[in-house]
């Protein structure tokens, strides 16, 4: 989404001169040559960033930096400040009043893009912790954001064993579930949401992009998901819902697959929307295979996304089997892939051994899983969901997983 | 991972990768997109052929190269991916916003 910055001037030609460089450069520029419309254009949708011109008549820069840091909404707002050459007063008093940087004019509109992205690179991060600082009701400090950032890695791990450990016990139908973590902060998720007396929502995703937002979305969406789900949504409208939020407050990077459907006890049916996710498999009873594909795209890149339901049968003894690509992206060991050196070493291929060529058959992937669980379909679902780890292990030579890995089994009982 | 720029007919650029994208090669690869959009070529072919492999870092970095092109009335399309890329862009339905061409001058044609 592209950043909005308010200009500020009482010069109309530097206004514009500065607009005409900007706006090439991705961002939406707002204009307003006096500070009061400078007070009430922040006041009324706070930009990302604001120049402002010191030297203006009636309201000066100095006191719009003040009206803004006054209030909750724009105290948080940016501010570079354009200075005339030797005014070094109003530079320092314009730093103590809480501007980020200040521009000398003449300036070099080069230096101006250059400033304008290293502010907006330095606050941007924060931009993804104030919702939680508002929840916190705590006064926001730039000084702490590093630790803060700390705090955030903290909370995602928490966040992550707030998942729940247990699949619901449902009357009809035998659950089982695998979380399995690496060590970095990534984005697995599934969830189990109580409709009503007979439907429960049934959820798991993978929040891509890394770090503090990527876990941050991750918990925006669990949370989301929570409020937003009622019986008589359908999962198309939810996972619409979810796109829109996230498309809104994100980056068009920062996105998520997920698929999230309900599981009717009553009627036996499973009705869901895949929103760019990994298939998942609907393993028949009568050995026929098929895979989840309805719905729409990813999650929170596009607005235009749109999102289609469906609704699958489970008859006695079918298995729903849900997953991340963290299962089928399991590196191979090298004995595994070779058929050679059998007995030596089994520790897996770290991602860097095979910078060159990668065969497939280097990564687990969803043929495997599908024949696993084709085999072993007949297994209640925690032994299933053991075969699959035991598969994985037998097929990466380790038990420690490089990347997230979430499954869930559903077998309606026989 | 190696880049190779070609300029075409219409200032269209050709971007040839070479090599998986993964993890912080998709900020390389956003980069060299991104270099052409700065010299205001917002008419960009990347071609896949010889990309095994990529990830959602990749994937992240062609969503929004995508949407800076159609920003200032560009175009972003794709050359010859393979078979799993192909099946990444058609999991995210990807395949459904982004224009995929098995041919060179079939992606070239898509900015006439």
């Amino acid at each position: 989404m592209a950043e909005t910055i308010l200009v500020v001037d009482d010069d109309l030609d530097i206004l514009e001169l500065l607009k005409m460089n900007l706006e090439p450069e991705g961002y939406n520029v707002r204009t307003a040559n006096d500070g009061e419309s400078a007070v009430q254009s922040a006041y009324m949708d706070p930009p990302d960033l604001i120049l402002l011109d010191v030297m203006m008549p009636h309201k000066d820069g100095l006191q719009v930096i003040e009206e803004l840091k006054d209030t909750e909404h724009t105290k948080n707002v940016p501010v570079i400040l354009l200075t005339a050459r030797g005014q070094t007063e109003d530079k320092v008093r314009g730093l103590d009043t809480g501007a980020d940087d200040y521009i000398t004019k003449p300036f070099d509109l080069r230096e101006v893009t250059a400033r304008v992205e290293a502010v907006l690179g330095r606050t941007r991060p924060i931009k993804y912790i104030n919702p939680l600082m508002h929840a916190m009701g705590d006064a926001f400090s730039e000084e702490g954001v590093q630790q803060l950032a700390g705090h955030l890695q903290a909370a995602a791990a928490i966040q992550k064993k707030l998942l729940p450990e247990q699949a619901p016990s449902l009357e009809g139908f035998d659950m089982a579930t695998l979380l399995q973590s690496s060590t970095s902060v990534s984005g697995d998720f599934y969830d189990f949401i109580p409709l009503s007396e007979t439907q429960i929502g049934i959820v798991l995703g993978d929040v891509k992009g890394n770090g503090i937002p990527a876990a941050l979305l991750m918990v925006m969406i669990r949370t989301a998901l929570r409020l937003l789900c009622h019986e008589e949504d359908t999962p198309a409208l939810i996972l619409k819902r979810i796109n829109d939020l996230v498309v809104r407050d994100t980056e068009a990077d920062l996105f998520a697959t997920m698929i999230y459907g309900i599981l009717d006890l009553t009627k036996s049916t499973f009705t869901y929307s895949n929103g760019g996710h990994c298939y998942p498999f609907h393993q028949k009873n009568t050995k026929e295979m098929t895979l989840l594909k309805t719905g729409g795209m990813l999650i929170g890149a596009f607005e235009e996304a749109t999102f289609a339901c469906e609704t699958c049968s489970l008859s006695p003894g079918d298995a729903l089997l849900f997953y991340t690509d963290g299962i089928t992206e399991t590196a191979a060991s090298n004995s595994a892939v070779s058929g050679e050196n059998q007995g030596e070493s089994t520790q897996s291929i770290q991602d860097d051994a095979f910078q060159d060529v990668i065969p497939m058959d280097m990564f687990y992937g969803g043929d495997r899983l599908a024949a696993c669980l084709s085999k072993n379909a007949a297994l209640p679902a925690s032994a299933l969901c053991e075969a699959v780890v035991d598969d994985l292990a037998v097929f990466s030579g380790s038990t420690t997983p490089h990347d997230d890995r979430a499954l869930i089994i559903i077998k309606r009982d026989t | 991972m190696n880049f190779e720029t070609t300029i075409g007919e219409e200032n269209i650029s050709i971007l040839h990768v070479e090599g998986k994208i993964l993890g912080n090669a998709a900020d390389v690869f956003r980069r060299k997109m991104n270099d052409q959009l700065q010299t205001g070529r917002d008419k960009l072919v990347v071609n896949l052929m010889n990309v095994p492999l990529i990830d959602s870092s990749a994937l992240g970095a062609i969503v929004i190269t995508l949407k800076s092109c159609q920003q200032s009335g560009g175009k972003l399309v794709l050359l010859s991916p393979q078979k799993a890329v192909r099946e990444v862009l058609e999991v995210t339905q990807l395949n459904t916003v982004i224009e995929i061409y098995d041919t060179e001058e079939g992606a070239c044609a898509a900015f006439a």
